[in-house]
């Protein structure tokens, strides 16, 4: 043999044959060994690990492969098959299980011309495992799991589709027969599988057996007697088994039947904790009046459980049925009766374990106390089917979502229990997202109110100073369990008890503890209700909600930042999350800062250091969101409101040709910019490359201009007064900075003109921290030799000409064929411009651009100005 | 592919072009469109409300499906609607009635929704807002309305508030005569054009005026640059005027304040216009039956399409996910089940005759992907893990398979054994018999 052939590295093709070989020979027992079950077979997973690692079994087929390599190949995968074939048919059920998982990892890592030269081969020798004689339950799982991967590789070849319907059409029976006639959970868990893989990919083989596989279904699921992973695999079958018809009634009939059943159990479970009415209502919806019953799920009726124990799982199992139903791929348009099952999800939130009046006499402490236990879950489903409803139906929920709103927030007020309230919040945030801000205006104050009360009790972060914390998952049910018991107690008092439940609950939510995947939930959610609903109508909320977020955010980050690899001494889930509630606190503060406002953000100097120490020191996560954080408010701070592209070009041509009349009048913008440099320019009068490239760096100047205008002309009476107060002098300028941060929000009504304050304090914000770009180099240049007050202002001077003229060329090159038509408006249109640095929207600008000084100019057009009386 | 698609006032049919190309495509026939009466339901099938007769007491509405000439259904409403428009999905169709009316109906099951008064005068325009929450409606009184359709389908709410709308605006003297919104959700701007003259900014989140405009002609159309830069006013003087949003202008103007330039090439007024994203063109419709294509850029006209003799009032640009016409045929019937069959007319009145249907809606699931995953080696996993356990019940089979050989052989042996006892009594028994016979005939 080629033993001695070195092989280049790991990589190389040679030594897989090789390796499988060895692998046939160390792990696979030969025909006549007995298997010993604590040596090799616990083996099997590091042989199917390296198996996948090294594609050994995938034949790879290529010219530059050599031939003989490939033979090798071959022979060794067909040695294993043969091995595993007789393995297979072994009499020894240890022996054949083996030969049977591994032929499923096959299946799944083979060549498709291997596969498709011997699936039926394999195929049948598989079901010769899964029918009688019985064989032990190993062997039939592993049968049907792999049989399962069989049809699933084989649905991805379109060409033997054919082929692959008949096979599968021979196992439906069998599998049929392991349903109802094995009475082991875990060959029926195999059996979902293998029926799951029919179902999927080849419904027509099912499309006989319709009846008889909701049957063998529905007998397993109604009992409710079994684990709720099995139950799960069934209730899904049963959700695509529509699928197989593929037409709009037997989704309508399924969905029906389904709902019926969930119905009757209700009935049942809810005797003596809701009202008749209720569920007449419920049944009305169902089954309109005048419209036969359809038959029962499964075909049989069901008969009722015992009293000792709710049929939560099978209520559970049928809701989780709805939502498969609902959130599957359907090859036509269905009829989706939501009324009803809104209904339902409102009638199961509705039971919250008390007792109605009329029901007092009837209720044992006992039977409540059963109901009080399985209330949650049920809970949960609901929820989870009102999410699947909000999926299904997307935006032609409309004429429904006021009354899922009301449900939803009726319940946000009674709902304590963590778990239900991330998966509440989870629902808000999917109706903000898919109704829009029309929804965002009327569902906020129950939002905020829930979320603030989230977010201000004490929880995980506050642990050094509250060691009575019981962990995020007990936090909230001492006080759901102190209920029940009290219900259950004093059955006499109970009527005085509620008349006032609601109080004690709201109260004691906001005392105790909330766990911080709930603060998560919270956050996530107002910062949804922020991106979707800022902009309308957010008056009332909107800083109060600001400062939360901030002082969320400083929280959530003073004890240094969460580790988002997981531990591995902790489960996956509660590693990270904290990490994840800095994650979800520093976005909201983003969305915060970046989410459309009257005012400037107040807290933007305490965020931006937050992200900036979360850039340098936090993990790698959290690290690349402070930089983008960083990199959004980038803009806030030197807001931009640049023409579009295609604006340039046509100021070039206007420029150049100035054949088309229209571009005279298109970029009189440009002009008007111009003329606020008229001064510097005549100064200059120097004619450079030009450049279109930089508006923002031409606003500096006009800040700069600006002022020097204001100094030369004293006069300016257009504008407010209490611009003026805050306006940077001579002698107030550095300190400018400081007194933006220390003003409150809300004092300086004038927005705008704060704005631009800032802007023109920058420069000198930026000098002090960081090191300076060209361009704020020289507008601080500019600015400080016309100020006057830098020491060393004259030695700028002499180099501010010449950075003006690299930027302002442009405006010279068509500065003169419009001087006259600009000449005098020079205050003017300094002013005008010095506001358009504040477009930080398109809303802003205009009202400035609508302002008060073109007036002068042009007294004759009538121009209703909204602005002046608004401000 | 983009089309653009346009129809005139008298019966022209509806025109359907390729942007790129330019290549004319199907013409729907029969149809005389009042202006905003033209939309594409969710680019599935073509809507339009027709009116033949402006005093009439009916008008009708068509469908036509893209692959056909021939309007294929026809719905009756109560009164004539004249603007028209579907949600961005095409689940709603939302028509404004000459009572100042507005409807809203499902499209796939053609129920109306819900209808309310929203104006005193008739509704000359309708939009939906960018996530398709918001209704802006214009009417012939001169107001513009804001509406969440959230509110209008909240029966409870409705009765507690004095007014459904959001914001109304009044300060227009006459007709609106069409409103364009920006971009940005919540925060956008609505620009509407009126017969008084003038266009007027307005913010969505603030609900007040922000800009008035002034033009020296009244603007029929308006249209606005993606970014929002300026925004397009079609005059009746046909100029298309350009006027500054965040652009800006300069006090120079020639044709006033804050209008920064123009675009001509006609004498006719100018009746409607479409702005396309892609490639930043604008289309203008004339009352000479062109439709023009100016690129932005250059100012120039780069197409012209010609519709009919009438004028053209409604221009739509429909982005289409498959090209139209010869791929028909070839194409596999799975992607356009949709639009082979157009849904039921709309109803006249609410109260349906079937009140199952009002509990139900006709929706078409959301396509999910099922990625094929593979369970044996997950199964090995498991078993293996369930054999080193040795209490589970599966090893446990195994193990009672071995016992039961083991009771086999037990069996065996004790079988054995009591073959070996059975010879021994018998050989006791034998020799106690024939010693009693041999001691009877020794006493005998």
């Amino acid at each position: 043999m080629a033993r001695f052939d070195q092989l280049e590295n790991m990589y190389d093709l040679g030594l897989k044959p090789v390796m499988l070989r060895s692998l046939i020979r160390q792990y696979l027992p030969a025909e006549n060994h007995p298997l010993n079950l604590n040596n090799s077979c616990f083996e099997l997973p590091s042989l199917v690990s390296i198996l996948q690692t090294h594609c050994l079994l995938s034949e790879l087929d290529s010219q530059s492969i050599d031939p003989k390599l490939i033979n090798t190949w071959k022979s060794a995968v067909d040695d294993w098959l043969s091995c595993l074939l007789s393995l297979l048919s072994s009499d020894m059920s240890d022996k054949c299980w083996v030969g049977i998982c591994l032929l499923g990892v096959t299946c799944q890592e083979c060549s498709n011309q291997r596969f498709l030269s011997s699936y039926s081969i394999w195929l049948n020798k598989l079901i010769s495992h899964i029918q009688p004689p019985a064989d032990s339950q190993l062997v039939k799982i592993a049968s049907c799991t792999s049989l399962a991967d069989l049809l699933t590789r084989l649905a991805r070849f379109p060409e033997v589709k054919k082929d692959g319907n008949l096979l599968a059409g021979k196992l439906v029976q069998p599998v049929l027969k392991l349903l109802n006639e094995d009475n082991v959970e875990a060959v029926w868990e195999g059996a979902a599988n293998l029926l799951y893989a029919l179902i999927a990919f080849f419904p027509a083989s099912i499309h006989h057996y319709y009846d008889k596989v909701e049957a063998a279904i529905a007998s397993k699921i109604l009992p409710g007697k079994y684990s709720t992973k099995t139950l799960k695999k069934l209730g899904y079958c049963l959700a695509l088994l529509p699928k197989v018809k593929g037409d709009k009634d037997s989704w309508s009939l399924m969905m029906q039947k389904i709902l019926i059943s969930i119905d009757d159990h209700l009935n049942e479970a809810f005797q003596g904790v809701e009202e008749e009415a209720k569920s007449d209502e419920a049944r009305r919806l169902l089954v309109p009046p005048g419209k036969d019953l359809p038959l029962p799920l499964g075909g049989a009726s069901f008969k009722g459980t015992s009293s000792e124990r709710l049929p939560t799982a099978t209520i559970s199992t049928l809701m989780f049925c709805c939502c498969k139903m609902l959130i599957s791929s359907y090859p036509v348009q269905v009829a989706v009766p939501v009324r009803s099952m809104l209904a339902l999800v409102e009638r199961l939130l509705r039971v919250d374990g008390s007792l109605p009046h009329t029901m007092l006499p009837f209720m044992t402490s006992v039977q409540q106390e059963l109901i009080c236990s399985e209330l949650p879950v049920l809970h949960a489903y609901s929820l989870e089917l009102l999410i699947a409803i909000i999926k299904g139906m997307r935006r032609q929920l409309l004429p429904h979502s006021a009354y899922i709103v009301r449900v939803v927030t009726r319940y946000f007020k009674r709902c304590s229990l963590p778990e239900l309230r991330i998966k509440l919040y989870s629902i808000i945030r999917m109706l903000f997202v898919s109704m829009g801000v029309g929804i965002a205006i009327y569902l906020a104050p129950d939002v905020i109110e829930n979320a603030s009360n989230d977010l201000n009790s004490l929880g995980g972060e506050d642990i050094e100073t509250s060691p009575a914390n019981t962990g995020p998952a007990t936090g909230a049910l001492p006080q759901l369990s102190n209920r029940k018991r009290k219900h259950g107690a004093k059955t006499g008092s109970l009527e005085e008890k509620q008349d006032a439940p609601s109080p004690k609950v709201g109260e004691s939510n906001t005392h105790q503890m909330t766990p911080i995947t709930v603060k998560v939930a919270a956050l996530d959610t107002l910062e949804v209700l922020l991106t979707v609903g800022a902009a309308s109508k957010s008056e009332s909320w909107r800083s109060s909600i600001d400062s939360l977020l901030m002082k969320t955010a400083i929280n959530s980050c003073k004890r240094g930042w969460g580790n988002l690899e997981s531990n591995i001494f902790l489960p996956h889930e509660s590693a990270s999350v904290w990490a994840d509630f800095q994650f979800s606190s520093l976005r909201a503060l983003l969305t915060s800062f970046l989410a459309p406002a009257r005012v400037r953000p107040p807290y933007l100097s305490q965020g931006l250091e937050l992200f900036r120490r979360g850039k340098q020191e936090a993990g790698m996560k959290l690290a690349q969101f402070c930089a983008y954080a960083l990199f959004a408010l980038e803009v806030l701070i030197h807001p931009r409101a640049l023409p579009l592209d295609d604006f340039y070009s046509a100021c070039h041509k206007s420029t150049d040709g100035a054949s088309n009349r229209f571009l005279e009048n298109i970029y009189s913008g440009c002009q008007k910019q111009n003329t606020s440099f008229l001064s510097s320019l005549q100064r200059t009068e120097q004619v450079g490359v030009e450049s279109h490239d930089d508006d923002l760096y031409d606003r500096w100047l006009q800040n700069e201009n600006e002022n020097q205008n204001k100094k030369e002309n004293e006069n300016i009476t257009v504008e407010d007064m209490k611009d003026h107060t805050s306006r940077p002098n001579d002698s107030s300028f550095t300190n400018v900075l400081e007194v933006r941060e220390q003003e409150p929000a809300a004092a300086n009504a004038d927005v705008h003109m704060r704005t631009e304050n800032e802007i023109v304090v920058q420069p000198w914000h930026l000098e002090e921290s960081v090191p300076k770009a060209q361009e704020v180099a020289s507008a601080k240049a500019v600015m400080s030799s016309a100020v006057g007050t830098d020491p060393e202002g004259s030695e700028i001077e002499s180099k501010m000409p010449l950075y003006a003229s690299d930027r302002l060329n442009d405006t010279n090159h068509d500065m003169f064929s419009f001087v006259d038509k600009v000449e005098g408006f020079d205050n003017v249109a300094g002013k005008t411009s010095s506001t358009f640095p504040n477009a930080e929207k398109g809303s802003s600008s205009m009202v400035h651009l609508d302002s008060d000084s073109s007036m002068d100019s042009f007294p004759g057009i009538v121009d209703a100005d909204p602005d002046t009386d608004s401000d | 592919m983009n089309v653009v698609i346009a129809s005139s006032s008298i019966d022209g049919g509806i025109g359907c072009w390729d942007l790129k190309t330019g290549a004319e495509q199907l013409r729907y026939k029969t149809c005389a469109s009042p202006p905003h009466g033209l939309t594409s339901v969710g680019c599935r099938f073509l809507a339009c409300s027709q009116l033949r007769d402006p005093s009439a007491a009916s008008g009708h509405l068509l469908y036509w499906s893209w692959s056909k000439p021939q309007a294929q259904v026809k719905s009756f409403p109560a009164e004539p609607i004249k603007p028209l428009i579907a949600n961005s999905d095409g689940t709603y169709i939302v028509g404004g009635g000459s009572s100042g009316d507005i409807y809203i109906w499902e499209v796939a099951t053609g129920r109306l929704l819900k209808k309310w008064h929203a104006h005193y005068r008739a509704i000359t325009c309708l939009v939906f807002s960018e996530d398709d929450s918001l209704l802006i409606s214009g009417s012939e009184d001169g107001c513009v309305r804001v509406w969440s359709l959230f509110m209008i389908f909240d029966d409870v709410r409705r009765q507690q508030v004095s007014h459904l709308y959001e914001y109304s605006f009044t300060e227009h003297t006459l007709r609106v005569t069409d409103i364009v919104i920006g971009y940005g959700g919540g925060n956008a701007i609505i620009v509407s054009a009126s017969e008084d003259r003038t266009c007027k900014v307005w913010s969505l989140s603030k609900g007040r005026l922000l800009r008035n405009v002034v033009f020296p002609s009244i603007i029929d159309a308006i249209a606005i640059d993606p970014g929002e830069h300026v925004f397009y006013a079609g005059s009746r003087d046909g100029k298309i005027y350009i006027a500054a949003l965040n652009a800006e202008s300069s006090p120079s103007d020639n044709y006033g304040l804050h209008i920064i330039g123009s675009l001509t090439d006609q004498s006719k007024p100018v009746t409607c216009l479409a702005y396309s994203a892609e490639g930043n063109l604008l289309l203008s419709g004339s009352e000479d039956g062109m439709i023009r294509v100016w690129d932005v850029k250059t100012q120039n006209i780069t197409r012209m399409f010609r519709h009919s003799k009438g004028p053209v009032n409604n221009i739509v640009i429909v982005r289409l996910p498959y090209p139209l016409g010869r791929a028909e045929s070839k194409s596999q019937p799975s992607s356009r089940k949709h639009e082979l069959s157009l849904p039921p007319p709309l109803e006249k009145y609410a109260n349906s005759t079937d009140e199952d249907m009002d509990n139900k809606a006709i929706v078409m699931l959301p396509d999910t992907i099922d990625l094929p995953s593979y369970l044996s080696s997950q199964l090995i996993n498991d078993h293996i893990k369930q054999l080193q356990q040795q209490g589970s019940s599966a090893v446990a089979e195994m193990e009672a398979k071995r016992l039961k050989a083991d009771c086999q052989r037990s069996m065996e042996m004790f079988q054995q054994l009591r073959k070996v006892y059975d010879n021994l009594q018998e050989f006791c028994v034998n020799e106690l018999l024939d010693e009693q016979t041999m001691e009877g005939s020794k006493g005998n």
